[in-house]
C-alpha cells in the first residue's frame, strides 16, 4: 500500500533528472554546498569558505549521524557532496548515502579478480550524473550516480602484473584524468585521460621517456630498466583552468632499493609534472628526488595557491614530499622558490642548478645497511594536506624518524623491491608550515595508541580539523594549534574530513577506521 | 606513546589503507596469516614439494637461457613475462614448452603433463619471492647473514658501549645482552639494539589530595591522562586539568636519541659487530 506511492515519487524525481547529478560548472568553485571532487576544489586546498561552524561556537558541535560501512579495512577515501548525496568508496564498494541523515541510497561491492584489494582508496569521481571509479583490478567503472549501475568499463592496466587502481580521478571538462597504482613488479607508471561518455582512451602520459627521447639519458643505456622503471602517479593532481595545466606528482623509480641498476636521475619519476589536459603534454617538471632509492614518491598532493611571495603576487604550487622536504614552486614554469626540510633529513648532500636536491651515497640503501630520515613511510605519505589562506599556512600529517635500509640484490640486474628496508621508529606530528619560508610555524605530537595518518581540512571559520592516533577528533586554531574542540571517535583515521552546507546547515564529515561521522550544530 | 614499531615500509604499504604497527616479517603481508586447518598444511606440502621438482626441473633444462633465478639471461625474463604470470597451472606456459618458439630460438621439450606442472608451480612460486621483494627461497625478513651485517670493528663497538654511547649504563654484556647473538637472528639483532620495542612508557601522577600513582602510561592528551597502576594493577583515568603533575618516564629516550641524532652507519657496523661476538 506505502510503497507504492514512494515509488512513483522517486521515477517522478528520477524524471526531473539532471537535478540530482554534477552541474559542471561546481567544478571550477570554492567548495560550499558541494564537495564535488576528492580536494573540494581543483586547487588542492582544501579550505571551505564556510564559516558557520565557526571558533567562537565549535564546542556545540555534536553528531549529526553515523554510517557503519562494517568494512574490514579503514576508509580512506574522500567523500564527494553533490545535491545532498556522499559518494565515497572502500576498495571493493562504492556507497551512495544521504547527506543530511547518514542512510544507505545504494551500495555496490563488487569483489576484485585479482589485482590488490587490501589497498587504501581515495574515493570516487562525478561527471553530470555519472560516477569514475577506479578499482584494485584495475579497472575504470562508469556508474550510473542514480543507483551504482555500471554503465561502461575499460581495463587500465594487468592485475597480474600487479598493477592495481586506488586513485580518484580528476575530471576536466570532458576529461576523466587517472593514475594507476602498483609497486611490486615493475611496471612504467602513467597519466591517462578517458572520455567520459564512452572511457575510450584520449592520451596517455608516461612517467619514464622512451629510448632516445630527451631526458632519457638520465637512466643508464645498456639497460632496459627505463621501460619498466616505476613511477606510479596513485593520488589525485591538481588543475589551473587559467594556465589549463593539470599538476601531478609521480612515484619512485624501481627497483626501488637497488639504485645500482638505474644510476641517473630516473626522470621523471620522482617529480611533479605539469600537463596540458586536451593533450598530455608535459609543459614542465620538477624533480623532488632525483635518484630515489628510498620510497620516497613525490605523489603528495601539488597544492595550488595563488598568494603573495616576497611582497609579489605569485601563481604558486607547494608539496610537502615524502623525501621530507617542503618544495614551493613557480607554477607557470617550474622554477623552485623553496625547497627546504619540514621533518629532520640526513640524505641531502646539496642542491643542483635547478634546485633540485642532491641525494648522498652513503645514506642510500647498502648490503650492510645504511640509516636514512625520514623513514620509507616518508615525512609525508597519502594523507590529504591543508592550505589556508586566512593564516598563510600550509599543514601536513608529517612523521620525524629513522629507518635502515639494505641492499639485497646488488648489481644491475636487481629487479622489483631489490632491497629491504626497516622504520626504526617513527613519530606523527601535525605541522604548519610558513609557505613564504618554509619553516615549521607549529608542530603538534599526534601519537597515540591506535594507527592513522589523517588529512586535513581547514575553514573560513578559522577552523582545522584533524585526528590523533587514539582517535581524538580535533578542532584546532590554525594560528596556534591550540585546541578548540575534540571527540573520541574510537579509532585512528587514514581518511580526510570534509565540509559542505545543506538545507542553511554546514555539515562536517569526518572518517574513522571504517565509520563515517557527520558533525553539526544544533538547530537554532 | 606511539608503540615503537619495527613496520617493514613495503612495496604496497603506501598505498595501503591500514598497516599493523608492530614488527613486521618483512613483504606486503601485513597481517599474521590465521592457523591453518591440517588439510591445508598437507596442501602446502605436495605443492611445497612440485616447487622443489619444477625447481630441479629448471634448473637442469630452462636455466641455461632463462637464468637460474627465472629473471632471463639469454633468454626472455620469466618473473616479469605477462605470460607467465597470466598461466593458471601450465595452461599458457605447457604449449610454449612443448611446442617450443622455433623462431626465437627456443627447442621444444617433450615434457609430461606432471613435469610442466611442476615448472608452472616453480615459476609462480618464484614471481611470488620477488613479489615479496626477496630472492633467496625462503627468504623472509631475517635471511640477511650475520657475514653480511657485521662489516665494523668489535673494538670500536665495544668502545662505543662503554664510551660515547652510554649503552653500559643500563645494559651488560654479562648481564642482560649475555648470549645475544644466539637469541636472536642477525637482521633481528640489528633492528632491536637499534631501536628496541616493547618497553612501556610510564607515568607518575600526582593527585589534587598530593597522593601519588605511578603505572603504564595509556593515554596522555592535553584533555584526558590515563595510566594502568602498578599499585592497584586498576586502570585509572582523569582530566588532565584535575591533576597536580604528570611526570613521563620513557625508557627508550636514550635509545630514541642515539637513534635519530647520534648513530652513523659506522656506528651501526662497530656495534653489531660487537653484539655478534656475543654467544
Amino acid at each position: 500500500m506505502k510503497r507504492l506511492p514512494l515509488l512513483l515519487l522517486v521515477l517522478a524525481c528520477a524524471a526531473s533528472l539532471a537535478s540530482q547529478g554534477l552541474d559542471p560548472g561546481k567544478l571550477g568553485q570554492a567548495p560550499t554546498d558541494a564537495w564535488p571532487t576528492y580536494n573540494g576544489d581543483y586547487s588542492g586546498r582544501r579550505f571551505s569558505p564556510l564559516a558557520q561552524i565557526n571558533a567562537a561556537n565549535v564546542r556545540s558541535l555534536r553528531l549529526a549521524w553515523a554510517f557503519q560501512t562494517h568494512g574490514t579495512t579503514a576508509i580512506s577515501s574522500t567523500p564527494l557532496e553533490v545535491n545532498g548525496i556522499l559518494y565515497f568508496t572502500l576498495p571493493s564498494d562504492v556507497w551512495a548515502v544521504d547527506a543530511r541523515t547518514g542512510r544507505e541510497i545504494w551500495h555496490l561491492n563488487r569483489p576484485a579478480q585479482g589485482g590488490l584489494a587490501g589497498a587504501g582508496h581515495r574515493g570516487v569521481a562525478i561527471y553530470g550524473d555519472r560516477l569514475y571509479y577506479a578499482t584494485p583490478d584495475a579497472k575504470v567503472l562508469c556508474l550510473d550516480a542514480r543507483n551504482g549501475h555500471v554503465i561502461w568499463e575499460v581495463q587500465m592496466a594487468d592485475p597480474a602484473l600487479k598493477a592495481f587502481g586506488s586513485i580518484a580521478p580528476l575530471v576536466v571538462r570532458d576529461h576523466v584524468i587517472l593514475g594507476v597504482s602498483g609497486d611490486i613488479a615493475d611496471l612504467p607508471g602513467w597519466i591517462e585521460s578517458l572520455d567520459p561518455t564512452s572511457g575510450r582512451l584520449q592520451w596517455r602520459w608516461s612517467s619514464e621517456p622512451r629510448p632516445g627521447e630527451p631526458e632519457s639519458e638520465t637512466w643508464p643505456k645498456n639497460s632496459d630498466v627505463i621501460l619498466r622503471g616505476g613511477g606510479m602517479t596513485w593520488l589525485t593532481g591538481t588543475y589551473d583552468p587559467e594556465l589549463n595545466l593539470i599538476y601531478w606528482g609521480t612515484g619512485n623509480p624501481h627497483p626501488v632499493e637497488a639504485g645500482d641498476a638505474r644510476p641517473g636521475a630516473n626522470l621523471y619519476t620522482c617529480s611533479i609534472v605539469a600537463l596540458n589536459p586536451d593533450t598530455g603534454h608535459m609543459a614542465w617538471y620538477f624533480q623532488v628526488s632525483p635518484h630515489d632509492t628510498h620510497d620516497w614518491d613525490a605523489i603528495q598532493t601539488p597544492v595550488l595557491l595563488d598568494a603573495n611571495f616576497h611582497g609579489k603576487p605569485r601563481k604558486l604550487l607547494a608539496q610537502a614530499s615524502r623525501n621530507g622536504l617542503f618544495v614551493l614552486l613557480d607554477r607557470t614554469n617550474g622554477h623552485a622558490l623553496l625547497n627546504v626540510p619540514y621533518v629532520e633529513t640526513n640524505w641531502i648532500r646539496g642542491f643542483d642548478e635547478r634546485g633540485q636536491a642532491i641525494p648522498k651515497k652513503e645514506t642510500e640503501p647498502h648490503l650492510d645497511g645504511a640509516l636514512a630520515k625520514p623513514t620509507a613511510l616518508g615525512g609525508a605519505n597519502w594523507a590529504p594536506p591543508s592550505f589556508d589562506p586566512q593564516t598563510g599556512f600550509f599543514y601536513v600529517s608529517a612523521h620525524e624518524g629513522m629507518g635502515v635500509f639494505y641492499v639485497t640484490m646488488p648489481g644491475p640486474r636487481a629487479e622489483g623491491w631489490g632491497g629491504r628496508d626497516f622504520v626504526l621508529a617513527a613519530k606523527p606530528y601535525l605541522k604548519a608550515i610558513d609557505y613564504q619560508t618554509g619553516k615549521v610555524v607549529w608542530s603538534r605530537d599526534t601519537s597515540g595508541s591506535g594507527f592513522g595518518w589523517p588529512g586535513i581540512l581547514t575553514t573560513a571559520g578559522h577552523l582545522l580539523f584533524t585526528t590523533d592516533d587514539s582517535g581524538k577528533l580535533m578542532a584546532l586554531d590554525p594560528a596556534t594549534g591550540k585546541e578548540l574542540w575534540h571527540a573520541y571517535t574510537g579509532a585512528g583515521s587514514t581518511g580526510a574530513p570534509i565540509t559542505y552546507k545543506l538545507d542553511g546547515r554546514q555539515y562536517l564529515i569526518t572518517p574513522a577506521d571504517s565509520v563515517l561521522y557527520a558533525w553539526s550544530l544544533p538547530a537554532p | 606513546m606511539k608503540p615503537s614499531a619495527l613496520v617493514c615500509a613495503t612495496a604496497a604499504l603506501a598505498a595501503l589503507a591500514s598497516f599493523a604497527p608492530a614488527r613486521a616479517q618483512g613483504g606486503p603481508a601485513q597481517n599474521p596469516a590465521p592457523p591453518r586447518p591440517p588439510a591445508a598444511r598437507a596442501e602446502d606440502r605436495a605443492s611445497a614439494e612440485a616447487v622443489a621438482r619444477g625447481r630441479k626441473q629448471f634448473g637442469q633444462t630452462c636455466a641455461f637461457c632463462h637464468g637460474q633465478d627465472a629473471t632471463g639471461g639469454r633468454g626472455p625474463d620469466l618473473i616479469r613475462s605477462v605470460l607467465v604470470r597470466h598461466d593458471r597451472n601450465g595452461d599458457l606456459i605447457g604449449p610454449v614448452v612443448t611446442g617450443g618458439r622455433a623462431d626465437r630460438g627456443m627447442p621444444a621439450f617433450p615434457f609430461s603433463a606432471s613435469q610442466i606442472a611442476d615448472l608452472a608451480a616453480y615459476l609462480h612460486a618464484q614471481i611470488a619471492l620477488f613479489d615479496l621483494h626477496v630472492r633467496a627461497p625462503g627468504g623472509y625478513a631475517n635471511d640477511i647473514p650475520a657475514s653480511r651485517l657485521a662489516t665494523g670493528s668489535a673494538a670500536a663497538g665495544k668502545a662505543f658501549f662503554y664510551g660515547a654511547g652510554g649503552c653500559s649504563k643500563c645494559h651488560s654484556p654479562t648481564g642482560d645482552l649475555a648470549g645475544i647473538a644466539k637469541k636472536y637472528d642477525p637482521q633481528d639483532l640489528e633492528t632491536r639494539f637499534l631501536y628496541p620495542s616493547g618497553a612501556p612508557v610510564t607515568a607518575t601522577v600526582t593527585l589534587p589530595s598530593g597522593a601519588r600513582m605511578s603505572g603504564i602510561l595509556l593515554l596522555n592528551d592535553e584533555d584526558y591522562v590515563s595510566i594502568r597502576s602498578t599499585q592497584d594493577g586498576w586502570y585509572h583515568s582523569w582530566p588532565r586539568r584535575d591533576l597536580k603533575s604528570v611526570e613521563v618516564h620513557d625508557p627508550l629516550a636514550a635509545h630514541r636519541e642515539l637513534l635519530i641524532h647520534k648513530y652513523t652507519n659506522a656506528d651501526m657496523h662497530n656495534i653489531f659487530t660487537y653484539l655478534e661476538t656475543l654467544k
